[in-house]
């Protein structure tokens, strides 16, 4: 055991001085994983901070009703009734006209406009509260309250929460197929390095062979070597991104503070760069080993 | 300690290097093959080491059968064998001590046990004093030399020698033979190839003659 460990550790001592004394070489190896690895990572980041916002953001079941101008007293008696009679709807408000006119002459400072219309453009409203926040629930009860007696327009008021939450739902599908393909690229990457070591190296892996070397022991400098880079490259992969973000985040601010929201991207924490190098590190290990397994097949 | 039973060699596009042959070495027997080149020298020193496979019959090693065995038993066959090539197979991107020294890593030796084996292995073919050299400085002889350090700094019970005085002058084999006889003194097995007789005939061991893959008389 104590031999095991002896062996790996100066066969990564070689691995490191090996990659030392090829500083340009090395870099650019890195490099090519450190970016491969980092578009994933930064658009992971950035959908991960964006669910944040969606998650804050309060989810509105609210469906407000627009009544017709033509609108009965029965049937304006009849929609109100409906909250007590659907167990769906939680409580209700009526907004006349009137009073909608004067919230929005209040609220939105366009006063002076709405004083000089001949007559109130809005119209009669009530406003429900539905007791489940769920999409389906609220789109079927959106859909019920729009074709009732009396009933102008049904809005549901938390449309356009769900619609962001449906383009972050679309953006980690993307990052899933750009994921999966980057961690492709990341194995073919280091299956190549690792094919070239493999050459220039293949008179002492046929002499080592001859000599008695089972394969373990031939691989074991290439998985060192995969090991570094995948490490490295991760770590360099978060470096990368921690930069990115802390150039563009003032701007996110900025953006962010004009729609009122406090918002910023979130730079890359402790797991995420632990999750990060372990998954770069394994994809090049599964290269490297790959590349390994094509070459020795080959030999008896 | 060596059986060739019924061996036949095919080789890929139809080439016969051994036709159905049987033979045994005995335990610390020095052994010599002759015959031209072509003749089936190195392929019966390439089965013995499972570096081919034969293509019909047993070869067996200490019992075992290395022509069926799984690939990755033949390592362990290998580390009880010394190979000594034609073309010698030293890397040049190493010093003498690392070439020699390549063995002992593979088997996991420790780094005293390791300096010492490789330094006594080096003296023993008279390359004391040469250790730190890159073997490109080395003339044909003394890489040739190298090359025997290599497969006897483990101690193998076997020692195999293809070809180990081609290219070398009269004076020069003779030291290389005698070196070899030093090591079958100690009790090790010896199988050597060699198209020139007439270095064997001063030793006065077995030799077996081989054309086209068989024994001639």
């Amino acid at each position: 055991m104590k031999n095991w460990f002896r062996q790996h550790w100066l066969a990564f001592k070689r691995t490191l001085g090996g990659m030392l004394r090829q500083p340009l070489t090395s870099l650019l190896n890195l490099l090519v994983i450190a970016v491969a690895a980092a578009f994933p990572l930064a658009l992971w980041l950035v959908i991960s901070s964006l669910s944040g916002v969606a998650g804050r953001m309060p989810v509105e079941s609210q469906i407000t009703v627009f009544l017709r101008s033509s609108a009965t007293e029965g049937e304006i008696k009849a929609l109100r009734e409906l909250d007590g009679k659907d167990a769906r709807i939680a409580r209700h408000r009526f907004v006349s006209r009137d009073e909608a006119l004067k919230e929005m002459q209040q609220s939105t400072g366009m006063g002076d406009l709405l004083a000089g219309l001949p007559d109130n453009p809005l119209p009669d409203a009530i406003i429900f509260t539905a007791k489940s926040n769920q999409a389906e629930t609220l789109e079927t009860l959106q859909k019920e309250l729009a074709v009732k007696a009396g009933v102008d327009e049904a809005q549901l008021d938390s449309a356009w929460a769900r619609r962001l939450e449906r383009l972050l739902a679309l953006g980690r599908a993307v990052f899933d197929a750009i994921a999966v393909l980057l961690a492709l690229a990341l194995v073919l990457i280091t299956g190549n390095t690792i094919r070239m070591q493999i050459l220039t190296r293949q008179d002492e892996i046929e002499v080592s062979k001859l000599i008695g070397a089972s394969d373990a022991f031939i691989r074991r400098p290439f998985i060192h070597f995969a090991i570094a880079q995948g490490l490295g490259g991760g770590l360099l992969a978060c470096g990368i991104v921690a930069l990115a973000l802390w150039r563009l985040n003032p701007a996110v601010r900025e953006l962010a503070t004009a729609y009122g929201q406090q918002f910023a991207l979130t730079t890359p924490g402790l797991v995420s760069i632990a999750l990060v190098c372990a998954a770069t590190t394994l994809l090049c290990l599964f290269g490297a080993w790959l590349a390994v397994w094509q070459h020795l097949r080959k030999l008896l | 300690m060596i059986q060739f039973q019924q061996v036949s060699k095919r080789y890929p596009g139809g080439f016969d290097a051994l036709k159905n042959l049987s033979f045994e070495i005995q335990t610390g027997e020095l052994l010599f093959l002759a015959g031209h080149s072509g003749a089936g020298k190195s392929t019966i020193l390439k089965l013995i080491a499972g570096i081919e496979r034969p293509t019909g019959g047993a070869v067996l090693v200490n019992g075992q059968n290395v022509g069926s065995m799984r690939r990755s038993s033949i390592p362990f066959i290998r580390r009880n064998i010394g190979l000594i090539f034609q073309d010698h197979k030293i890397l040049f991107d190493r010093s003498v001590y690392d070439n020699v020294r390549l063995p002992l890593d593979i088997l996991g030796f420790d780094g005293q046990e390791a300096r010492r084996r490789v330094l006594a292995a080096l003296d023993k073919v008279g390359l004391s004093g040469k250790e730190k050299l890159n073997p490109v400085t080395l003339s044909g002889g003394e890489q040739q030399r190298l090359c025997i350090a290599r497969a006897v700094v483990h101690r193998p019970a076997i020692l195999l020698a293809d070809e180990p005085t081609a290219n070398l002058d009269r004076d020069y084999a003779n030291d290389i033979l005698e070196l070899f006889r030093s090591f079958h003194q100690v009790g090790v097995t010896l199988v050597i190839s060699a198209h020139d007789e007439s270095l064997m005939a001063d030793y006065g061991r077995r030799i077996l003659r081989l054309k086209n893959g068989q024994f001639t008389a």
